[in-house]
């Protein structure tokens, strides 16, 4: 059985000869020190932004590295759209969305197009181009289908404060302006369905829909308003996808608990990341094991940067024993892998999930 | 009075700008002192959303537009309060290097101007100086840092210290998804609260216990 069946497998509640290991992301330090345990042709630690074409290349090719040595089952995408630079700590993306650049590798709007309902007619169509989903082809090209192919997608959610360049001008707008809100909806959504055929055409397997829509405490609107404002777009999407025969699966931080009955009627097959400081995996698991696939829940805020390996093999075995009998588990991190996690933790994440992830789980509880 | 003062408290917790506007202004035409306002209209209005908030009861967008309404009465009382206005406790915020998240922080500006306290946000992804240099110009009663990421969190110690190096006794707070109470007790930061209305509260406890 390769990546890609067990994967899928995870996907329809079966179990498969083990329990599937995945990422959602590895920021750039992250691949470095991991990739140093695998081999000494490494990219110079800096973002990507700031990398040459052949240091690019080089990075992808260290994460291929990695992805290959930790027999990871998939790999994931992201959109990789075009920039050009606005000043030292800005970039400009196709939508004339100005995005500040951070250290940790991640970028976040600070401007749009639009800054209210005044101004909508700013908001013109940007299509993706076949070049934005070059991480993709790459890894298509370099695991076939011997993995499962998940490209992240921000939801219609993010895409639409993006497009305000602040989330929460996009929640006042909740209040102030209801068509305000669905028409920016609407333009993120037809962003998103044509991303999805693009990436479906270039090999996507799964869909990952990015976009918090909680933090620690709860999710950032009330089930009313993700009803309103949300749950039809995501219906939307998930449909698309299901009509071209793939899977896609929601990505919340936080405490998602009041959406999570939406998640699952919008027709997501998964749910990532059950942030365990928020969501306990085992009432997920009880909740939704015949309707949404479960992905993640080792803790990358504490354990994976501060833990010992000792504290990570433990936690990995109580995780498998609560969500992977029955299948429908694919073990991840909480999040990501990001600057802050320990290289040795992640391997000994990965190490653990071998150890204790063959079916039939046989783990005393 | 009475009555008036209930409409600014209702406009502020419906979240009506321009309402509360009018209505501030038709106080202070009426004679109404300007302080009683805030104190006994709109703290209390933006109080009880919070509260709510921190419940569940309410979610961030009613939270917004009832902080926006009132900043709206707020910049009406403003020239109007002089001296009333001083002793209010003043806060820095700002969040750490390489973080370039904000809503939390400004659900916390939010929050605290709604708890009456002056708050003056430096910004995201601020190098530790910047704190320090924002304490020498502001002379803050309490700093206050965010961080929404683990690895980011990491950087409070270092402001803590540089602050504490130049006024030993500076309050500091801090707060943000990974923070936990241990980890700002384990950092010595003076306070924590694990959401934005009660850190308004938290900051409101360490000044009167200053």
């Amino acid at each position: 059985m390769n990546g890609k069946e067990r994967m899928l497998k995870a996907f329809s509640h079966e179990e498969a000869d083990r329990v599937p290991v995945w990422e959602l992301a590895f920021n750039e330090s992250s691949i470095i020190n991991l990739g140093r345990f695998f081999t000494d042709d490494l990219p110079p630690m800096k973002l990507a932004q700031e990398m040459t074409m052949e240091e690019k290349v080089k990075l992808l090719n260290t994460l291929f590295t990695l992805v290959r040595e930790l027999e990871l089952d998939g790999i994931s995408s992201i959109l990789l759209l075009g920039t050009e630079p606005v000043d030292e700590n800005h970039v400009k993306d196709g939508w004339g969305r100005i995005h500040r650049l951070s250290e940790e590798g991640e970028l976040t709007a600070v401007g749009g197009p639009v800054s209210g309902p005044a101004d909508l007619a700013n908001l013109k169509p940007y299509h993706p181009q076949q070049s934005e989903f070059i991480m993709l082809m790459a890894a298509k090209g370099n695991f076939g289908d011997d993995l499962a192919q998940v490209v992240v997608q921000p939801g219609p959610f993010r895409e639409s404060w993006m497009f305000l360049g602040s989330m929460e001008k996009l929640l006042y707008y909740y209040m102030k302006d209801p068509r305000f809100v669905h028409a920016l909806a609407r333009t993120a959504t037809d962003w998103i369905l044509e991303l999805v055929d693009m990436a479906v055409d270039l090999g996507a397997d799964i869909i990952a829909l990015d976009g918090d829509l909680a933090f620690s405490q709860t999710t950032l609107m009330s089930p009313a308003q993700y009803e309103e404002f949300i749950f039809p777009y995501h219906q939307e999407i998930t449909e698309h996808v299901h009509s071209r025969g793939k899977l896609i699966f929601k990505h919340t931080d936080g405490n998602a608990w009041p959406i999570m009955d939406g998640f699952a009627e919008a027709g997501f097959d998964g749910f990532h990341p059950v942030q365990p400081q928020c969501m306990d995996i085992g009432k997920v698991k009880a909740e939704y094991k015949d309707r949404l696939c479960i992905l993640g829940n080792i803790d990358c805020m504490y354990l994976l940067p501060f833990g010992s390996e000792e504290e990570v093999e433990q936690s990995v075995k109580e995780t498998i024993a609560a969500a992977a009998p029955g299948g429908g588990y694919v073990i991840s991190s909480s999040n990501s892998i990001h600057p802050g996690c320990k290289p040795e933790n992640y391997i000994a994440m990965v190490k653990a999930a071998r150890k204790y992830g063959d079916y039939p789980i046989r783990i005393e509880g | 009075m009475q009555e008036l003062m209930s409409k600014i408290a209702e406009a502020i917790k419906a979240g009506e700008e321009e309402q509360v506007k009018s209505l501030v202004e038709e106080g202070l035409a009426e004679n109404l002192g300007p302080a009683q306002i805030l104190k006994d209209a709109m703290m209390p209005a933006m109080n009880e959303i919070g509260m709510l908030f921190s419940k569940g009861e309410v979610f961030i967008p009613e939270l917004i537009v009832s902080a926006m309404a009132m900043e709206a009465g707020l910049e009406v009382l403003k020239p109007r309060l002089g001296d009333e206005a001083k002793g209010r406790g003043k806060v820095v915020l700002g969040t750490v290097y390489g973080d370039i998240h904000s809503i939390g922080k400004n659900l916390v500006r939010m929050c605290m101007e709604g708890a009456g306290l002056e708050v003056i946000d430096i910004g995201e992804d601020l190098r530790t100086e910047k704190f320090v240099d924002a304490c020498k110009e502001h002379k803050p009663d309490i700093l206050g840092l965010s961080a929404l990421l683990s690895s980011t969190m990491q950087r409070m110690p270092e402001v803590i210290e540089a602050v504490r190096a130049v006024d030993p006794s500076a309050l500091i707070m801090v707060g943000g998804a990974p923070i936990t109470q241990k980890f700002a007790d384990d950092i010595g930061a003076s306070g924590y609260a694990p959401d934005a209305y009660q850190a308004a509260l938290k900051a409101k406890e360490l000044l009167s216990d200053r």
